[in-house]
């Protein structure tokens, strides 16, 4: 299947998380994910919302662009301000850590306009219905 | 009723030395404390097993900040900080109640769709299997997996009786695992985040992001349900996430 392209725009505050982390599990069950790897996609989508809104600010929004195809998600978080050295270093390190737990693939991507997450997810095996 | 001679040599062995054992003996001997303060809120239509959870977890909360040096029995200290506790339950739960009884029931079933179907299927099943096993749509069960997000509680009670003197620190492993130094080398916050997790927490964590086993496997290993594995993970992410936001203020 051609992959198709969703995009989703949420102001930078907590209420959203569960915009954000609705979509992305809707999305992950939707290519047969098992039910381990659409918690971790809900994980993996938290953390990089809050990572967002940090860098954003509350006034800010932040835009999700996920990529589904037929057998992985990607989603692409951004794009937000690059964080100063130092100041953000834990709190980068940490949630580079968890993302890169819960996704296939994980890379901050930095631009002129700002760095982007862009993190994948691919579901193991077709659970169910094989081939669908 | 309480040794206060034991609890203030339990608090020098904590505070002074940082023993965990003492710490976790001492949550076990007030725990009755808890048990009676719990039982007072029980007629708001809330289990009392959570209640005594929430309790618990005021109680750790005093445990760690109580100061010995003070001249105030612990017990006085304690009871304000776990009414306070309870209380926020009850405070915050002001959006949780609204959540449909409808939906708090299949969020329990979804539970036991999910138990039963990787045991017969012996993998994690996808959502629409779950789905079909409740005759229920996958909008349903991905409200269900929300839905639990509201009980954020976890028993504590698993946590001391699975694994009995259960006294697994995820710091141990500094010196192994080089992702782990990596990870908290310098981050002081980060560690004294960790040392603040339950050992069953800190197992959780520590297998799943470190040994990168999945829910189900850990589940399996502790017997206890893949839904209290996710819940545990993210109690235990958003009190990592807390100590970060902290030091970084």
């Amino acid at each position: 299947m051609a992959s198709d392209r969703i995009t989703l725009t949420v102001p930078a505050r907590g209420e959203y998380a569960r915009t954000v982390r609705m979509t992305a599990a809707e999305l992950a069950s939707r290519i047969g994910m098992s039910f381990d790897e659409v918690d971790d996609v809900r994980m993996g989508a938290e953390e990089a919302f809050v990572y967002a809104s940090e860098r954003v600010g509350e006034s800010a929004n932040v835009t999700f662009t996920f990529t589904v195809s037929a057998d992985a998600l990607e989603v692409e978080v951004g794009p937000m301000p690059t964080p100063d050295e130092g100041a953000a270093a834990v709190s980068e390190g940490y949630a580079e850590f968890i993302l890169r737990s819960v996704c296939d693939e994980f890379e901050i991507q930095h631009a002129p306009e700002g760095c982007t997450l862009c993190l994948c997810r691919r579901a193991a095996a077709p659970a169910g219905e094989p081939g669908a | 009723m309480w040794d206060k001679a034991r609890t203030r040599e339990l608090f020098v062995h904590y505070h002074e030395h940082g023993d965990e054992e003492s710490r976790d003996e001492l949550i076990t001997m007030y725990l009755n404390l808890v048990k009676y303060l719990a039982s007072r809120f029980r007629n708001r239509g809330e289990p009392i097993d959570d209640l005594i959870q929430v309790g618990t977890i005021g109680l750790i909360k005093a445990i760690d900040r109580f100061d010995i040096g003070r001249e105030v029995e612990f017990t006085t200290y304690a009871t304000p900080t776990i009414v306070g506790e309870l209380k926020r339950y009850f405070r915050d739960k002001g959006w949780a109640i609204k959540v449909p009884r409808r939906l708090q029931e299949l969020s329990f079933r979804v539970n036991q769709a999910v138990d039963a179907l990787t045991q017969r299927e012996q993998r994690s099943p996808s959502i629409l299997e779950i789905a079909e096993y409740l005759e229920v749509t996958t909008e349903d069960v991905l409200e269900a997996l929300e839905t639990s997000e509201a009980y954020n509680f976890v028993s504590l009670e698993t946590d001391r009786t699975s694994e009995g003197s259960d006294s697994f620190s995820i710091l141990e492993y500094i010196g192994e695992d080089d992702q782990l130094m990596a990870l908290v080398d310098d981050r002081t916050m980060l560690s004294e985040g960790l040392k603040h997790l339950a050992p069953l927490e800190q197992r959780v964590l520590y297998l799943r992001f470190f040994q990168g086993l999945t829910q189900t496997e850990i589940a399996a290993m502790l017997g206890i349900s893949q839904m209290q594995v996710s819940r545990l993970l993210r109690r235990t992410l958003r009190l990592l996430r807390e100590h970060i936001t902290l030091e970084e203020v």
